[in-house]
């Protein structure tokens, strides 16, 4: 019940990468044979003789059982009577039977298998449901390991293989069991937001959002979740530290989340719940960034200009000396700043200009025809 | 690697008479397909073969009633492969439903977006896929006097593969140690980095919306995007190098391999890449919006062009139920009278689970255009643009009427022009060939993308998206895609601000479809029947009903939702 996006993922992953898991160049994980349908050398039953074999007992190795996919109603049809999913023309949902009381564990990656994802929707016509609902709540792997779970539509790659090293890993006599939360996440990559990592929460927190898709500011209100959805797309990047859904503008609408995707929908609305949260940070968050701005002030000065009074270059806007209430908060924060320590404001009054200074008009140089084409044909730009 | 030929278990092993023979999954295949086929082992063909798509997962019937908003991401989880391609295809079917503009900016980044998918996967299946069949140990094990003369064989295209005999070249096709299989695997990664700039994440784009896109684009973004397409300038030629020599190779070795999964080229596109100033997504300008595309629509009948009219190829497509486990509809969808009923506007999807039988053994309906079996691909594509010679995007890729011709700007490799001809047969290892130029086509039309991207950012037309709102009648819209496997087309119908119905079609469920009420077999059980057996005697890998097969790079998630 899958799309193939799940091993689309892993073969993305770069960390640690599919090949290596296959090649056994990995420290202190053992050599994977990777029996997969997109992958595997052999179609037909010499595909399935080593799934035969793992669910006899007799495939003389300890066996991982990864299902992408969720397991539709299929057992609940009569004997004989069809499939919604299966490998070959049996039923997969048989396989898992078989073969997760036997397995060293059982993983579910993504959000289907781990919870269901978008054939579990409304409208879920097959009966489907996630690996944890199928084998149910007891269920513990023959290394006594209930069914852990990398959500994500589709997940990130380096999540999974980096799941699957920590495992492997801990399997081989390395360390402790890898940490796992109360839904069998990785505890380490899904205990915080996704808006804590975001590269747009600095937005939020002073109070700016976008209006219009393409904007670059907070996407709260075009529809992002990402204050409450745990996940680590933008801390992690979705492809070798690359991209991530809010990276690129894209609003979170909580894939990596059980109640995906209904209780995230309808997609592109404002979570009902920004609008409290949004119009409390545009208030104190407002007031914090026009404080920030007037620091900024001081900051894009070199203390040079400041003795000299002028910013050397065509592109400044106010070439001249600072205001009165520039210069007078200047000079109260630098008080605060300073205070028992050394004053470098003060210390610098005193420094000299550089005799060379403005050199091409001292060796005679005129400018005064010259026209500042980029100052020209720039585009306005918007206050940050 | 020691290569094993399949075994059977339960069935005599005997290599005469003639019985059947299934391939329970099919591995290598993206998604869930079974093949079973009647093989004649004294005359050494296969003579029955059916495709079974054995996943069914309800997307359309999950769309059913929901906000048209949801369309999108629901829908281009229909694939793991080629995500972006349903959701610029759901997006198209949206816009026209609510007669939503989208501004240039917008249109040129999702071509850019689905351009860069197709980097991704057309090499993940001529290396990842496919490429294993011809590679070392399989050919030493299934044919070892080929492997023989591959020692003895220089390969033409030395000077830009860098493989010095075809010998060499298998070898580095092997699966998993092979150099150009851990290339791919690679290179796959290197496209995906450029994708996740603009999409935010792989697969599954998350900036694809109704009217536009999010995304935040500017010039660092276009900078790294830029670096990594055009890496693939090299890694295609060199694609298209390797095929070159490798089919050749088998050609000249066995004239008989032209037989392999052969079949008349019959086959469907609905074109690809808009053109950002042309497309306005309304119904009634879709012959004009179509035409402008940069891959031309077009249908491929016995090799004759039957059609470039969006329009008409559109109003062609049936949805055949007579093999499949499903019920008949009756009032469907938009119910409307100027379409077949089994339009997939009029169309309705009941499932009905059943053990797979003589009359019904497939979840994959037999998607039919002008009641044909059509096969589809990024060859495809390349073929139609090629012999319509209208395509007005001729920047890079010149069509000639019996063909393409290429221009690869220099990157590592001097500048270059390719020429991909019209083959004169038409079968498993031409689709190869014709996919590595398609590779090679879509890397400078993807490059043409950055371009224009960086361009509308330096005039600035950066404006990404169109406000829109829900409209509160009854309305239909298409989107009319392509994916890397061929045409994508999501057929909506809305009322009352909610999804009535919602029908999708792909070119696998073309390629990979089951017989029509007429008996006609679909693409891949055609170019299997009569497929010889050309491996060693003894050998019992049916290697070359796998080649066949995998030359449709059948996508059974996009097939079957």
């Amino acid at each position: 019940m899958s799309c193939d996006g799940c091993s689309v993922a892993f073969a993305g992953a770069g960390n640690p990468a599919m090949e290596q898991f296959q090649w056994g160049t990995l420290p202190g994980i053992p050599k994977v044979i990777l029996h997969h349908p997109m992958f595997s050398e052999h179609s037909g039953d010499a595909f399935t003789d080593p799934y035969r074999q793992a669910a006899a007992g007799n495939l003389g190795a300890p066996y991982i059982v990864v299902l992408e996919g969720s397991v539709p109603d299929d057992q609940a049809l009569p004997s004989g009577g069809g499939y919604f999913a299966a490998m070959g023309t049996e039923r997969a949902s048989e396989w898992l039977v078989r073969l997760a009381p036997g397995a060293l564990a059982s993983v579910a990656i993504g959000t289907c298998a781990t919870w269901g994802g978008i054939p579990a929707a409304a409208g879920n016509i097959t009966g489907s449901m996630s690996l944890m609902d199928y084998l149910g709540g007891g269920y513990r792997s023959s290394w006594g390991i209930p069914v852990i779970n990398v959500p994500g539509c589709a997940p990130v790659g380096d999540n999974f293989t980096e799941t699957l090293t920590a495992l492997l890993s801990w399997a081989n006599g390395i360390g402790n069991p890898p940490l796992f939360d109360e839904l069998g996440r990785p505890a380490w990559m899904f205990d915080e937001t996704v808006h804590r990592h975001c590269p747009k929460a600095g937005y939020y927190e002073e109070g700016v959002f976008a209006h219009e898709p393409g904007d670059n500011q907070c996407l709260v209100e075009i529809g992002c979740w990402g204050p409450v959805v745990q996940c680590n797309i933008v801390e992690r990047g979705a492809q070798n530290h690359m991209g991530g859904c809010m990276v690129a503008g894209g609003a979170c609408i909580g894939c990596t989340m059980p109640g995906f995707p209904d209780k995230y929908a309808p997609f592109y609305k404002a979570p009902p719940g920004s609008a409290i949260s949004g119009g409390i940070s545009k208030v104190y968050g407002g007031a914090i960034r026009r404080l920030r701005r007037m620091s900024m002030k001081t900051g894009n000065r070199e203390p040079m200009w400041d003795n000299a009074d002028e910013i050397p270059s065509a592109f400044a806007a106010a070439k001249g000396p600072r205001s009165g209430t520039d210069r007078f908060a200047a000079y109260f924060y630098k008080k605060l700043q300073y205070n028992g320590t050394v004053h470098h404001g003060k210390r610098y009054k005193k420094q000299p200009l550089p005799k060379s200074r403005d050199i091409l008009t001292q060796k005679g140089v005129d400018h005064s025809q010259s026209v500042d084409v980029l100052r020209e044909k720039a585009a306005p730009r918007e206050e940050i | 690697m020691a290569y094993t030929p399949a075994t059977r278990p339960g069935e005599g092993r005997g290599l005469s008479g003639t019985r059947q023979v299934n391939f329970d999954p099919v591995t290598r295949v993206a998604g869930a397909l079974s093949v079973h086929t009647t093989i004649d082992h004294d005359r050494r063909e296969v003579v029955e073969a059916s495709a079974l798509a054995t996943l069914f997962r309800g997307y359309e019937n999950v769309l059913e009633g929901r906000d048209p908003r949801d369309a999108i991401f629901v829908a281009s989880r229909i694939c793991g492969a080629c995500g972006s391609s349903h959701a610029a295809t759901a997006a198209s079917a949206l816009e026209m439903a609510f007669d939503l503009q989208t501004p240039p900016m917008a249109v040129a980044a999702r071509n850019l977006l689905t351009a860069t998918e197709h980097l991704y996967s057309l090499p993940h299946h001529l290396f990842l896929l496919a490429g294993p069949d011809y590679s070392e140990p399989v050919v030493r094990a299934t044919n070892p006097e080929l492997w023989a003369r591959a020692e003895g064989t220089l390969a033409r295209g030395v000077a830009t593969h860098g493989f010095e005999r075809i010998s060499d070249i298998m070898s580095a096709l092997t699966r998993v140690t092979g150099e150009l299989y851990a290339e791919a695997i690679y290179m796959a990664r290197v496209a995906r980095e450029g994708y996740v700039l603009i999409g935010g994440k792989f697969p599954h784009p998350q900036t694809t919306l109704p009217g536009g896109i999010s995304s935040t684009i500017d010039r660092s973004d276009m900078n790294v995007y830029m670096l990594r397409v055009v890496k693939f300038f090299d890694y295609s030629r060199k694609t298209a190098a390797i095929w070159d020599d490798l089919i050749d190779f088998f050609y000249e070795a066995n004239p008989r391999y032209r037989e392999v999964g052969a079949r008349s080229p019959t086959m469907i596109d609905f074109g690809h890449w808009d053109d950002p100033w042309a497309y306005d997504a309304l119904y009634e300008n879709i012959s004009r919006w179509g035409e402008a595309r940069w891959c031309t629509p077009g249908a491929l009948v016995d090799g004759r062009l039957a059609t470039t009219d969006l329009q008409r190829l559109h109003g062609g497509i049936e949805e055949d139920i007579s093999s499949s486990f499903y019920e008949n509809w009756s009032g469907g969808g938009a119910g409307d009278s100027s379409f077949p009923a089994n339009h997939p506007w009029n169309k309705e999807t009941i499932p009905a689970p059943a053990p797979p039988s003589g009359s019904k053994y497939s979840w994959c309906t037999a998607a039919r255009w002008d009641r044909q079996a059509m096969e589809a691909g990024a060859y495809a594509r390349l073929w139609i643009t090629s012999v319509a010679n209208t395509s007005p995007h001729r920047l890079f890729c010149e069509p000639t009427g019996s063909g393409m011709r290429i221009s690869i700007p220099q990157a590592s490799l001097p500048a270059t022009e390719l020429e991909w001809h019209v083959p004169q047969s038409w079968g498993a290892f031409e689709r190869n060939r014709a996919r590595a130029y398609a590779f090679v086509q879509t890397a400078v039309t993807a490059y043409d993308h950055v371009l224009m991207c960086l361009d509308l950012i330096r005039k600035g037309e950066g404006r990404m998206a169109t406000p829109y709102r829900i409209p509160k009648d009854s309305r239909e819209g298409v989107g009319l895609g392509g994916s890397p496997r061929g045409p994508v087309s999501h057929h909506m119908t809305m009322d009352k601000g909610r999804i009535e119905s919602y029908q999708v079609v792909t070119g696998s469920t073309f390629a990979a479809s089951p017989r029509d009420s007429s008996g006609r077999p679909g693409p891949i059980e055609e170019a299997l029947m009569g497929t010889p057996l050309l491996s060693a005697p003894g050998d019992e890998s049916y290697i070359d009903v796998m080649r066949a097969i995998r030359s449709f790079d059948p996508c059974m998630s996009c097939a079957t939702q």
